[in-house]
């Protein structure tokens, strides 16, 4: 009897848990746990979910079970969150591929939502930050806040700010991280007298310390325009293919005799997204008036195939209607072999403003989203008017 | 899982070192396909590769493909990826991902776990070092650590880059006495993984091929200067034969 009763309790199916509820999650990088949200629901006969930092949320391109699995997809990054589903528990990893094999770190989540925790004043504010790694440093500026759904930060270098990092306080320490399918990044720190020290993790095993003293409103990072210059001395050539194969060159009949606006980007890069929207207002704004925007993608893999891919996807998420051409992929030695009149092309995004002659006449390294609050109105003003003195340029005739 | 995802990466992936059939700088052009070409290929006509500046040019009897650098091309069935090096660009030619199967690990062993804190830099700044994928890469001194392995043997660690981000890698080249005797005859790359407190956590569990063990098509790295251990470290990936011979013992990089 006792045997019969074991052999049925072997062979009796047992329910998957149902992923649906909001989760409090974490990715384990090397140095720490690096915190987000995640919302699971159900719709008709699947499901649907949103990531988030902090108050800001992105929906998952797809959420489907497979076994006892829940598998979310980020299509804009070409990325997967794994997991098995338990009923209280979620157990994975993320992952996505480069061209030297995969980005796999461990993911886990717990049923519910992170505790809402405030800064003291000690902490809130504007800070400038040092890094160091290797004996070189390089500036940073903090900004610390509560918000209604906890604390958060921003972290600007002179290319980008990064969004909302958000996570919890305790006392003068704060873990806060940002993970948006492509970035995966944790900044720890803790006040020690007038000083804040702590590590910035990127990925799961670049550690940089850092220290950071009170904002005096003196600059602190460096100006976007000094990092990358350019040949002023005669047309800035590229010759790249468009998605559909066919190459364009920087004298095509479209460009000819236009101000144009070369969008040095990377569909892998969330600063990127942030700046396309800021940009196809620029073209709608000043393309009658003789204003081109080309887009140029330095893409993650290399694999022609699977980065025409997230560049349509791309294309395709933000309705972008101006060119867009496949340029090489996303290191050093690609970019300066790809435009070697350009020197320090090293930021995403990075904005070249040609005359109509094809010069270059100005590089903005970066970009500067609503995160950053007026550094952002400020930089879409220098946009503005750069265009502006472009466009009221004679033509040569 | 970290072992897991790479042997995944490495059995199904387009571009896996298990599949390339051959890799060579481009210089002033190749020749694909006959038998007397610079990278025969089997059952493809002429076809002549050229880079000019940025473009990338593959042109047949019959067809003309361009596009950038660092991109792969299909040649009937086989895939040719262009990458960028800071001395020109390579080209590696990739077959149908079947048949092979990577080499697989030795047990896990937890006494070769370490951790530590690392030491800086005898010489600080850049130096150019062949990455796992036999291409070159401007990589940093980080520092070095001690292994409590036939004494004390020093490591020397170095900074790769990762694409793109503020990603990088602390990665140590080294060379042990099973080399050649299980594991591969030139050496592994192995990650050093911070574990905070100024601490890092050395797993050889971990430690890895470079890619010239999988198909001597790929250059095998040279051995970092003084990044041998004397005793056998029987963890990590294993070899099956094939690829290259370990280079000389008393070469090193500059």
């Amino acid at each position: 009897m006792m045997l019969a009763l074991l052999l049925q309790g072997a062979v009796t199916l047992t329910a998957v848990a149902s992923p649906a509820g909001p989760w409090r999650a974490v990715l384990e990088l090397a140095g720490g746990a690096l915190p987000f949200r995640l919302h699971i629901d159900p719709v008709g006969n699947g499901w649907r979910g949103e990531l988030c930092n902090g108050g800001r949320c992105e929906p998952f391109s797809s959420v489907r079970m497979k076994g006892d699995s829940v598998l979310l997809e980020i299509a804009d990054y070409d990325a997967t969150l794994t997991a098995l589903v338990r009923a209280d528990s979620l157990l994975g990893y993320y992952h996505n591929v480069g061209s030297n094999g995969p980005r796999t770190i461990p993911f886990r989540a717990a049923r519910g939502a992170w505790p809402v925790t405030a800064a003291s004043n000690r902490l809130v504010g504007r800070w400038d930050a040092t890094y160091f790694q290797e004996g070189e440093t390089s500036p940073r500026v903090f900004e610390l806040r509560n918000a209604p759904t906890g604390f958060e930060g921003s972290m600007i270098s002179s290319t980008a700010d990064y969004g909302p990092f958000a996570g919890t306080v305790t006392a003068d320490s704060f873990a806060i991280g940002l993970f948006d399918g492509s970035f995966v990044y944790l900044l720890t720190g803790k006040l020690q007298g007038d000083t804040l020290r702590g590590i910035f993790h990127a990925g799961l095993r670049t550690q940089t310390p850092w220290t950071a003293v009170r904002s005096t409103g003196a600059p602190h990072l460096r100006s976007p325009t000094e990092i990358t210059s350019g040949d002023t001395t005669e047309p800035l050539r590229y010759a790249f293919p468009d998605l559909q194969g066919r190459i364009v060159r920087n004298d095509h009949a479209r460009l000819k005799g236009k101000v144009v606006l070369l969008d040095i980007f990377g569909s892998w890069c969330p600063t990127c997204h942030q700046a396309t929207p800021e940009l196809m207002r620029l073209y709608r704004r000043y393309h009658p008036r003789g204003l081109e925007v080309v887009g140029l993608a330095f893409e993650a893999t290399g694999d022609t195939a699977v980065d025409a891919r997230q560049v349509r996807r791309y294309r395709d998420k933000f309705g972008i209607p101006f060119l867009l051409l496949l340029a090489g992929t996303n290191d050093t030695e690609s970019l300066a072999a790809a435009l070697p009149q350009l020197r320090n092309l090293s930021a995403f995004p990075t904005a070249v403003f040609l005359g109509r002659d094809g010069r270059v006449r100005r590089v903005h390294a970066g970009f500067h989203g609503l995160a950053a609050g007026p550094q952002h109105a400020r930089r879409v003003r220098e946009f503005e008017r750069e265009i502006e003195r472009l466009l009221a340029e004679k033509r040569e005739r | 899982m970290e072992r897991a995802g790479y042997l995944a990466w490495l059995k199904e992936a387009a571009n896996s070192p298990l599949f390339a059939l051959a890799q060579r700088p481009v210089g002033a052009g190749l020749r694909l396909g006959p038998p007397d070409a610079d990278i025969p290929l089997d059952g493809i006509r002429e076809h002549r590769l050229t880079v000019d500046g940025a473009m990338v040019v593959i042109e047949g009897p019959t067809e003309k493909q361009q596009g950038s650098r660092n991109r792969s091309f299909q040649l009937g069935n086989y895939t040719v990826y262009l990458s960028s090096t800071p001395s020109g660009p390579v080209v590696t030619v990739f077959g149908q991902p079947a048949g092979k199967q990577p080499p697989g690990y030795y047990p896990y062993d937890p006494s070769l776990v370490f951790i530590g804190p690392m030491l800086p830099p005898e010489r600080p700044g850049k130096v150019r070092v062949l990455g796992a994928d036999g291409l070159e890469i401007d990589a940093t001194e980080a520092g070095s650590v001690l292994v409590p392995l036939g004494g004390q043997t020093r490591l020397r660690v170095l900074r790769i880059p990762l694409g793109g981000g503020e990603e990088s890698e602390l990665e140590i080249f080294f060379r042990d006495g099973s080399n050649g005797d299980g594991s591969y005859p030139a050496g592994r790359f192995v990650s050093l993984i911070p574990a905070g407190d100024r601490k890092f956590r050395l797993d050889f569990n971990l430690a890895r091929n470079p890619f010239c063990a999988y198909s001597s098509v790929y250059a095998c790295p040279l051995p970092w200067r003084g990044n041998v251990l004397s005793t056998p470290v029987r963890a990590g990936e294993r070899y099956a034969g094939g690829g290259l011979e370990a280079p000389p013992v008393n070469q090193e990089t500059k």
